[in-house]
This record gives structure tokens, C-alpha cells and sequence, in this order.
């Protein structure tokens, strides 16, 4: 455990020193909605209909972002080597990595979740509460495969396109029931789907955490 | 597998491969009854329907197998399953473009237009995309243990997501209103047709293994050339 | 004698070949406790690979490695070695003592804080501890590079070609580090291509060429002159570098 919170330290330390990247996303979604609002030139009504996909869209890219810097830093100067060649469970480091990643997307996506309801003039309820979880288990699905899969592209030269190309097929159904949950809760009305889709995005979080975790002995290998 | 061994189960696949795929064609073009329906266009585009299933069983198949050759390169670290994990991906990615290039063939004179979001459409063009990211992985790393380690690594993790991508779009379809089309759903197959269908499965399955054949006797070639190069090279 | 202290790595027949790559070709070696041992090759003999599979980051198709007489690939002497090579394994946005903390939490370093100002205070970085490693000078980079290298207090350190990129001044700050480990008694375990600082060191040397052990010996009374002959005229058989 102390392994964990060791990185999770690490990479939070290191994130507030350099706040500017923090903001820089910030403007990055905030011209995400802005280009939007005008590449999409449509009635108030269908704009309800799509804002849940543009929701999703500005946080899987600043997620992309902040996937990409946090193992920037693990390349610099030799880091996951030199992470590897410590005594600790490279399951354990992977964890570590992973809850770091997720926990800063999550914030990220506290301070674009406001953005979002004054431009898009969400109506909000008791009900926009159930945004949280869906953003978790939407977010963990996201930085679990794309954890295990930065470390594998970090190996390579073109790790930025190498790591999109590998990723976004990959999380095709959690963007899917993401989006789809996250448009019942801003319609204000829980379909029948509703909860079998919550269930299944908990299968795809545990099933690809459990496999991340089991193989990323492999990826630090020499 | 001795070098006899190996060509011997080559002119097997091609001999039968010779006799058998025209007989598929015969089968596809002239045995199978038309289907009804409403213009000749339609009715002659659905003969590509069993290439089309056979291809994409075979792609499902291939990386099955890649999966399989994955699991067994990281419990054994041998070269042998790191060279059928990556002649299974080569090839199933051959056999989904298929799958891609027919299927809106077929869907242009059928539904009018090229694409449609379809569930299988999709999944299919999904699953390739997975696959050629896998091979750009192979690509942009040189040759050695950590590329086996790491291909290993994502053509498990990709063929876990294969049928979670599946059903999330097939489920994703049946919430979208716009991407049911009338015509698409097929009915029971008639004996004739299910025949037919089945014999082009079976035929395109030995292509696969064909195909696999050769592409993994070409990397124990390479392998073999190039060791040969570096003993010689120590030699003098 | 040699022979009567216990080595801390022991490789026999070692081999590692990958489809079209052979890395190394019946690798045969030991290296005693307290010894400086100097592995001598060109790009591409097999030195990294070597290191690799005794730090248990790889492992060999055939032949046996022994590391503090146990697998290093089991991972259970990893707290008593160290690798050192020309990356320097630090974090740029973190100040000098918290990586030190991050990776005494990682080796699991018992009285951490005391530990951290003391490997400190012995590479002269003590009061720079709060500074970001990024505004630090190449030789005070190489300075907690050691410091981060000796914070676990292993007993055997791995240097894998660690003057590379160096100038003189960090090379010659470097190896009085390394000078006092050795004083120590720490077994040191250097690759490298440069015959002079090799020697310089070096209690017991070795040359790998084209994956192969080619020469072991002593490097007591060798002179530099010496050595560069044997070695030329052991790797001139083919073209020089590659």
C-alpha cells in the first residue's frame, strides 16, 4: 500500500508545482465547448440531445492529457526503469499510476462539469447527483486500459498517436454507456437501462483493472 | 516441425485449396437459389454474403488465436509463440478488411447507402482498428523481447474488449433509432444457403491456416538468415 | 585469495537469444565481494544485456545467474542492489529531498528522514534539498544521482555506461564517488568502453566481444597501454564499431 500512495504522492507533488498545465486543459475544454457550439450549429433542443456526447468528448481528451503527461514524466530521465528495478510489485506500481491518473482526471472533470452546465444551460436536480458515479466509473474505465497502455507506448518514439491509436478503439463500450447514462441523467429521466448499464460499466472497470494489474510486470520488462 | 513437415501440410492446403474454392464459387454463383428480392441488384450483391460471413469468421478466429499465442508467449517466452501471435494478427486484420470492403459493397444496392452504423459494421470496423494499432505497436518498436512482451501484452487486452465492443454496440444500436433499417434482419436460412454458407466457411478457414502457414515459415526464415549472418560474422 | 571470498554474482554458461538477436553466446563469470569489476565491450557486445538479466529485468534462455547466491529475476535481493546509468532516474518537478523520500518508500528505507538528510550531507547537497532537481547543474545532477543510488544501502551497485553524455568535471566527480565506494567496500560492477577510467578503477576486468567473454583478469600492475593493445588486438579481427 505504502507503494501507492508513494507514486500518488509523487505525482501530486508534482502536479501543483506546475500549475499551468492545470490551466492550460481547462482553456482546452473550454475551447472544446466553444468550437463545438459553433461546428454544430443546431436548436436548443437537439443540443440537449448531443451535450451529453460533448460532455464526454472534453473529458476523454483532457483525460488523453493528463494520460500523456503523467507518463511524460515517467520518461524523462529513465523513470519507470529505474521504478522497476525497485523492490515493489510492479502490480502495486501500476495501481499506483492508475489511482494517480484517475484521481486527477476526476478533478479535471470537477472543474469542466461547471463550464458544462452554464453553457449548455443544464437544468439541475437531485437527480444531476448520479453525474458523479457515472463520471467515476466512466473515468476509471478510461485511465485503467489507457494506464497499462501508456506504459506500453512510452517504450516507443511516437508515444502520444501510438497511445491514441491503441486506446480509443479499446474504450468504445465504456464511452458508450458513459454517454449514455450521463444523457438519462441531464434528460432528468432514468430509463430502464439505466441501472443494467451502471452494472456493466462496474464489469468492464473491474474486468480490465484486474488484467491491467496482472500484466504489467510485463510491460516493464527489458 | 521438420521443412518436409512443413511443405508437405502447405501442398496439402493448397491442393485441397485448388479443387475446393471453385467449387465455392460454383456453390455461391450458380447452386444457391436467389433470395427474393424486390430488383436483380439486390439479389446478385447477397451472393457476396458468404465470403463476407466466412471472412469475418475468420477474423474472429485469427484473433482468438492471437489471444491464445499471447498467453502462451508470456507463460513460455518462446519466439515460436510471439511468430504465430503476430501471422494470426497480420492475417485476421487481412481477413476483417475483407469483411469491411464487402460489407458495404453488399449494403450500397441493398440499404442505398455505403455505411450504416450497424452493430456488426461497426464492431468489425472496431475490432480492425484494434488489431492495425497492434501492428503499428509491432511497427514502431525494433525487434526483441520487450516488442513480444508488450504485443503480448495488448493482443490479450485487446481480444478481452473484443466482445464487451460487440455488445456494448449491439446494445448501443437497439437505443439508436436511426440505425434500424428495414430489409437488414435476415430470416432462417434456407437448407441451400446455410450449405453454402458453410462450405465457404470451411474453405476460407484453410486459406487462414494457409495463409499462417507461410507467413510463419517466412519469420523462421528471417530468423534463421539473420543468425546465420551473425555466425558467419562472428566466424570472421 | 580470490577464491576464498564468496562471490556476489555468479553466471555460468549464460545465453540469451531471441528469434534473429543472440545478446549473448555462454556467458561465464564471477564477481567477488568488494571487488571493482570493469566489463570492457563495444556497442553491441552483450554489456546491457548483461546488466539486464543481474538486475533481474530480463531473463537468460539458458545458463544460470546468481545474485547474492539467489535468482535475481525472484526479485528478493533488490533491496541490496542498485543501478546506476547514464539517465538519472530523477524527477525534474520534485526537489532534491522528496525524491529521496519517493523512492526510500519504495525500497522500504527504515528511519527514512534521518537516512535522507545523511546521504545528503555525504554528497554535499544538503542545502539544496528544497530545490527542484531542474534548476540543478550537471554535477549536482550526478551527485544525487549517487545519493538516490546509495540510499537503500545496497551492497552491490550496476553502473551501465554512466559517463556517457558526462563532461570532465562530472566524469572526474563521478568517479571519486565511485572511489568511496569502493573505499567502502562495496562491490561495484562497471560497463563501460573507456579503457582509461576502466582501469582506473578496476580491481578485476573483463572484455565481451560479439556476446562472448574473451578476456578476464586482473587489473593490478596492467597498464592502461597495456590493455588497449589486448583489447584491439581481441575485437580488430572484425571491423571496428558499429
Amino acid at each position: 500500500m505504502s507503494v501507492i500512495w508513494a507514486i500518488i504522492r509523487k505525482d501530486f507533488q508534482m502536479e501543483f508545482r506546475t500549475k499551468d498545465s492545470v490551466t492550460a486543459m481547462w482553456i482546452f475544454s473550454l475551447l472544446i465547448f466553444v468550437i463545438f457550439n459553433f461546428t454544430f450549429e443546431v436548436s436548443r433542443l437537439l443540443m440537449l440531445q448531443i451535450s451529453p456526447g460533448l460532455l464526454w468528448v472534453a473529458f476523454i481528451f483532457s483525460g488523453m492529457l493528463g494520460l500523456n503527461r503523467s507518463f511524460q514524466v515517467e520518461k524523462e530521465n529513465g523513470n519507470l526503469r529505474s521504478l522497476a528495478l525497485t523492490p515493489a510489485d510492479p502490480g502495486l506500481i501500476y495501481f499506483g499510476k492508475f489511482f494517480s491518473t484517475t484521481l486527477f482526471t476526476l478533478i479535471f472533470e470537477a472543474l469542466i462539469f461547471p463550464l458544462f452546465i452554464i453553457f449548455y444551460d443544464i437544468h439541475l436536480s437531485l437527480l444531476t447527483l448520479w453525474i458523479i458515479p457515472i463520471a467515476i466509473l466512466g473515468t476509471i474505465g478510461f485511465t485503467s486500459l489507457g494506464t497499462i497502455l501508456s506504459a506500453v507506448a512510452i517504450h516507443t518514439k511516437q508515444q502520444q498517436i501510438l497511445l491514441s491509436l491503441l486506446l480509443w478503439p479499446m474504450i468504445t463500450p465504456i464511452i458508450i454507456w458513459s454517454v449514455k447514462t450521463t444523457g438519462d441523467v441531464l434528460a432528468g429521466d432514468l430509463s430502464t437501462a439505466f441501472q443494467p448499464v451502471i452494472i456493466r460499466m462496474i464489469v468492464f472497470d473491474v474486468i480490465f483493472t484486474t488484467i491491467s494489474y496482472l500484466l504489467f510486470e510485463y510491460v516493464v520488462q527489458e | 516441425m521438420t521443412k518436409k513437415n512443413s511443405s508437405l501440410s502447405f501442398y496439402i492446403m493448397a491442393g485441397l485449396l485448388l479443387v475446393l474454392v471453385p467449387i465455392s464459387l460454383y456453390l455461391v454463383f450458380n447452386w444457391v437459389p436467389p433470395i427474393k428480392a424486390s430488383n436483380p441488384t439486390e439479389q446478385t450483391a447477397q451472393r457476396i454474403f458468404y465470403y463476407h460471413v466466412a471472412s469475418a469468421w475468420n477474423g474472429f478466429f485469427a484473433f482468438f488465436v492471437v489471444f491464445l499465442a499471447s498467453i502462451m508467449y508470456l507463460w513460455k517466452k518462446e519466439r515460436k509463440w510471439e511468430n504465430i501471435a503476430v501471422a494470426s494478427a497480420e492475417v485476421g486484420t487481412l481477413f476483417m478488411t475483407i469483411v469491411l470492403i464487402t460489407g458495404p459493397i453488399w449494403a450500397k444496392p441493398t440499404w442505398g447507402i455505403w455505411w450504416t452504423w450497424d452493430a456488426r459494421l461497426t464492431s468489425s470496423l472496431v475490432l480492425w482498428l484494434i488489431y492495425v494499432a497492434y501492428l503499428f505497436l509491432r511497427r514502431y518498436l525494433p525487434d526483441g523481447t520487450r516488442r513480444a512482451n508488450l504485443s503480448a501484452v495488448v493482443g490479450i487486452i485487446g481480444f478481452v474488449d473484443v466482445p464487451l465492443v460487440w455488445y456494448s454496440i449491439r446494445w448501443w444500436e437497439t437505443q439508436h433509432p436511426s440505425a434500424v433499417l428495414a430489409g437488414g434482419k435476415k430470416g432462417s436460412l434456407a437448407p441451400e444457403m446455410l450449405f453454402t454458407l458453410l462450405f465457404c466457411v470451411g474453405v476460407f478457414t484453410i486459406l487462414y491456416f494457409l495463409l499462417m502457414q507461410r507467413r510463419i515459415e517466412i519469420a523462421k526464415l528471417e530468423d534463421s538468415i539473420n543468425k546465420q549472418y551473425k555466425e558467419w560474422e562472428t566466424l570472421s | 585469495m580470490i577464491e576464498q571470498v564468496p562471490a556476489v554474482i555468479t553466471a555460468e554458461k549464460l545465453r540469451k537469444e531471441f528469434g534473429r538477436v543472440v545478446a549473448l553466446r555462454g556467458v561465464s563469470f564471477q564477481v567477488p565481494a568488494s571487488t571493482f569489476f570493469t566489463i570492457f565491450g563495444r556497442n553491441g557486445a552483450g554489456k546491457s544485456t548483461l546488466l539486464s538479466i543481474i538486475s533481474g529485468m530480463a531473463a537468460a534462455s539458458s545458463g544460470v545467474i546468481r545474485v547474492f547466491g539467489e535468482d535475481p529475476a525472484a526479485r528478493t535481493q533488490r533491496h541490496r542492489l542498485s543501478v546506476i546509468s547514464h539517465e538519472s532516474f530523477l524527477y525534474d518537478n520534485l526537489t532534491a529531498l522528496e525524491n529521496l523520500e519517493f523512492y526510500g518508500k519504495l525500497y522500504s528505507v527504515q528511519d527514512l528522514k534521518e537516512r535522507t538528510h545523511h546521504v545528503l550531507r555525504q554528497v554535499g547537497l544538503h542545502h539544496r534539498r528544497f530545490d527542484l532537481v531542474r534548476t540543478f547543474s550537471r554535477g549536482m545532477l550526478q551527485r544525487l544521482t549517487i545519493a538516490r543510488a546509495i540510499l537503500h544501502n545496497p551492497d552491490l551497485f550496476l553502473l551501465d555506461e554512466p559517463f556517457t553524455g558526462l563532461d570532465q568535471h562530472a566524469t572526474e566527480m563521478l568517479i571519486g564517488l565511485l572511489e568511496t565506494l569502493k573505499a567502502q567496500g562495496k562491490t561495484i560492477l562497471l560497463t563501460t568502453h573507456d579503457l582509461h577510467i576502466g582501469l582506473r578503477l578496476s580491481d578485476q576486468y573483463m572484455i565481451l566481444e560479439r556476446q562472448q567473454v574473451v578476456e578476464t583478469g586482473s587489473a593490478s600492475g596492467l597498464t592502461e597501454d597495456a590493455l588497449r593493445e589486448k583489447y584491439f588486438s581481441l575485437i580488430s579481427s572484425g571491423e571496428a564499431g558499429q
